[in-house]
């Protein structure tokens, strides 16, 4: 029997995640991976008017906002039998990319970086940059100060941690830039979404700001801005870390876990949605030289139950699912469920995105050697960011040819009270992966809601054959010379960008039943 | 080596294009960090030392923590490194696990600090939120005890939000916590100037702002969405919005597509957004209430008039008081 580790709470990320491993002759043998908050959103919509469900499920997670905003809108979208116009999904399409720029450039540099550099080595720096110097002095009076929170402490850094002091300056320096892009970008999202996070402008039918020339060009200039950043900063940061100072990192492969990759497709570059700037398919067992993509069935969908807290039954489509909490589960170690595709485990995000793409950059970091993993990871998401921010580009291009048109619109009036039964499921692909949200209406009212979030898929827990979640299955085997320093353990997990507030928010629908609580 | 310098090549990325980036960039800028810390107001520059904060996360969706992170005048980096002590925030902090653990606990053992929690406390069952194998509402007991004053950042912490509406029947801090000073920064999520603002008020004058009766700073939640709402006119004229589509409407009072802008108290539509880019209204989309105690249950449904808020909105333009 090996040392156990617990890793609770996993910082930088969204929500509140313990993970649990086993540590054997320096490597991790077994892991578990435990969600540890839950609030209960979906059982609260039931009975209410199914319009307020797009507003309520944005506030999943406010990192990766409006997500479930927009995947809720679509589910209702269907059960209201809505046609969203043109114009209301190119302005949907435009706030969610302005989220997307935001997102991922948070994750790399405010919720990644530190883990890939040792953040010390500024003091060594003898360059004479004055940029960099005076980030070199204020770190340095930080620790003189001895109040050099929160960039310390932190795990120490090991042969993977850039010590080159220019170079982790330089990065520093990136990450204070960071934070003022992202906030652009989350600014640019406004111009529409009226304020972030949580946008307010995504309804069933389409949106509600009716947009005027002006903003377009305030956008694109905001756009512009981006793009300088997300080419010149963020791509080439990704890049040179990736295949430089971390290419030993990128060619172990460390936290591939299962080579399954699921995607549902999304971001229509047409009003028919015949082209998608990510398009869906579904990898089994990757290899990238014969890479096999099959087509997606949402009805291979299954969400197991065994090792959540939840009342144990057999595994169903998430439109018959049902969320009764048995907190004193025998065996049970986590609040998110197991889904799993034909019955198998499923990483989503920007790997899958880019796999299921067979992108060209991803392909060629991959004949060089570089294998899937924590690496890839943060070069996928690097990668559909400039995807993004050029799909921006056309967008307000198609935008402004729209909006002159005659009879322009941005909603479905006809289709705004809710119907008297209807049934609908929407998908989208958020900065983590794949979500689908599934509503059943009755009499007017929600009468049943449910989402399986990006998070879900990677962060689940075992099923009930004892198949390990992606995040599990990433650890299986990674280094962790020293237990007190469990430094990959914290890189796997966050090269998957977790989002638990996302994954866990459901309750029983039927009794609302909370058990006694007893305390250990 | 050779091989890493072919590939860096292959990917156009030398390490000098890397390097070089870093000095056009701050000319984009003009100012440094350092610049801007020069500047920043005389009484935290003479502070001895910077006052340490704890950041707790309940039942939370972190909105607040990105709300405070999209503050750029003054530029967040700025506040985090210069104005405060960041001693623990989940979100943020560079550790994690047991040496996470050690830093909030030899904080709490210091003292002297200023909490700030984000999210409800579960009051149903501890087991809906446990942080380190710990149920948050002993957490924020615990933490409350040696801070000089609690700031509940978000409608969660300040009243339970959208999670008091749930089976785990979140509740905010102040249901929680008696005997300290507790400042109430409600709106879904906080807005980043009334939670900085509001920092940056207790450090100049080392004084709580006066608060209204339900602990928000009067400064930032003494006047109604409604009194300050450029639609006001429309509401008069009975203007109401029912089609997006029209250019002629789109202007119109939201009211009837669920506006509880008379019922709701903050600046949203003198300070706006976003630095300043919109607000809720602004894009079409009516007043949720998100700064009240009775958000989110008295305001749903939201995108109706039939809502509780609604129906009081309603009686007082009827009796003339709006």
């Amino acid at each position: 029997m090996g040392r156990k580790i617990v890793v609770d709470p996993v910082t930088r990320i969204e929500g509140h995640l313990r993970i649990e491993v086993e540590i054997e002759n320096g490597k991790v043998k077994e892991a578990w991976s435990s969600g540890t908050m839950a609030r209960g959103f979906e059982a609260m919509l039931i009975g209410r008017d199914p319009r307020d469900a797009s507003y309520v499920t944005s506030r999943f997670c406010g990192v990766c906002y409006s997500v479930h905003q927009l995947c809720s809108a679509r589910a209702l979208d269907m059960a209201f039998g809505a046609q969203v116009p043109w114009g209301g999904n190119l302005i949907r399409n435009l706030v969610m990319g302005a989220q997307y720029i935001y997102d991922h450039v948070l994750h790399f540099y405010q919720l990644s970086a530190l883990d890939y550099i040792d953040i010390m080595a500024v003091t060594e720096y003898k360059g004479r940059d004055p940029d960099l110097l005076a980030i070199k002095e204020k770190i340095v009076k930080l620790v003189k100060a001895g109040d050099p929170h929160p960039l310390l402490p932190r795990y120490k850094p090991d042969e993977f941690c850039v010590r080159d002091p220019e170079v982790v300056l330089t990065a520093v320096k990136h990450y204070l830039d960071a934070l003022k892009m992202h906030a652009k970008a989350r600014n640019m999202g406004a111009i529409w979404g009226g304020r972030t996070p949580h946008y307010q402008n995504i309804v069933v039918g389409g949106v509600t700001s009716y947009p005027d020339i002006n903003q377009v060009m305030q956008f694109k200039t905001m756009l512009d801005e981006q793009k300088r950043f997300v080419d010149d900063v963020y791509v080439k940061d990704v890049i040179y870390f990736g295949t430089g100072p971390l290419w030993k990192l990128a060619k172990t492969g460390l936290g591939a876990g299962h080579r399954n990759y699921l995607v549902y497709g999304d971001f229509p570059l047409d009003p028919n949605w015949k082209e998608l700037v990510f398009p869906s398919g579904v990898v089994y067992d990757f290899d990238h030289t014969e890479p096999k993509v099959r087509p997606f069935d949402h009805n291979k969908i299954t969400e197991s139950v065994k090792y959540a807290w939840y009342r144990e039954r057999e595994p169903v489509h998430p439109f018959d699912g049902e969320q009764v909490f048995d907190l004193d589960k025998k065996g049970a170690y986590s609040f998110v469920k197991a889904p799993r595709y034909e019955g198998r485990a499923m990483e989503v995000g920007p790997l899958a995105r880019m796999i299921v793409k067979k992108h060209p950059v991803l392909f060629d970091f991959f004949r060089r050697g570089g294998k899937v993993g924590v690496v890839a990871r943060h070069l996928a998401r690097a990668i559909e960011t400039q995807l993004m921010v050029e799909a921006c580009y056309r967008w307000l291009d198609q935008l402004l040819v729209e909006m002159t048109k005659p009879g322009f619109k941005i909603h479905d009036t006809d289709h705004w009270e809710p119907p008297a039964e209807g049934m609908g499921y929407g998908f989208h692909e958020a900065p983590r992966g794949a979500l689908g949200h599934w509503v059943k209406i009755r009499d007017k009212k929600i009468a049943n809601y449910q989402a399986v979030v990006p998070s879900t898929w990677n962060a689940s827990p075992r099923d009930e054959k004892g198949q390990r979640g992606q995040y599990e299955e990433s650890l299986i085997g990674v280094p962790c010379p020293d237990p007190e320093n469990p430094i990959n353990i914290v890189r796997v997990v966050r090269s998957f960008d977790p989002c638990l507030a996302c994954a866990i928010h459901v309750i029983d629908p039927v009794t609302n039943e909370v058990r006694k609580f007893v305390v250990e | 080596m050779e091989r890493l310098e072919r590939d860096l090549e292959f990917y156009g990325v030398s390490r000098r294009d890397f390097l070089k980036y870093c000095a056009s960039f701050a000319v984009l800028f003009g100012l440094s960090e350092l610049e801007f810390t020069r500047r920043l107001a005389h009484a935290v520059e003479k502070a001895e030392r910077k006052p340490p904060v704890i950041w707790l996360e309940g039942q939370d969706c972190a909105g607040c923590t990105v709300s405070f992170a999209g503050l750029l005048y003054p530029p967040v980096g700025a506040i985090i490194l210069d104005k405060l002590s960041l001693r623990y925030h989940e979100t943020l902090m560079a550790s994690a696990g047991e040496l996470a653990e050690s830093v909030y606990h030899e904080t709490v053992k210091e003292g002297g600090y200023v909490l700030v929690v984000e999210g409800s406390i579960p009051s149903s069952d501890d087991r809906f939120c446990l942080v380190g194998g710990r149920p948050f509402r002993e957490i924020v007991l615990e933490a409350s005890k040696n801070a000089t004053c609690i700031l509940a950042v978000g409608a969660c912490a300040s009243f339970g939000g959208i999670p008091k509406a749930t089976v785990s029947k979140g509740m905010g801090v102040k249901d929680l916590v008696s005997g300290k000073p507790i400042i109430n920064l409600p709106t879904c999520p906080v807005h980043p100037d009334h939670l900085v603002g509001t920092i940056l008020y207790i450090l100049t004058t080392g004084k709580l702002p006066e608060l209204d009766d339900f602990n928000r700073p009067k400064m930032y939640y003494s006047q109604s969405i409604h009194d300050n709402c450029r639609r006001r006119g429309h509401f008069e004229a009975g203007n109401f919005l029912q089609d997006w589509n029209d250019p002629a409407q789109k202007d119109y009072c939201l009211f009837e597509k669920g506006c509880k802008g008379p019922m709701t108290y903050a600046d949203c539509p003198i300070r706006r957004w976003n630095s300043g880019t919109n607000f809720c209204i602004d894009c079409g989309a009516p007043c949720v209430g998100c700064a009240e105690p009775g958000f989110y249950d008295e305001m749903s449904p939201i995108y109706t008039a039939e809502s509780e808020a609604s129906r009081k909105i309603l009686a007082l333009k009827k009796s003339g008081l709006i």
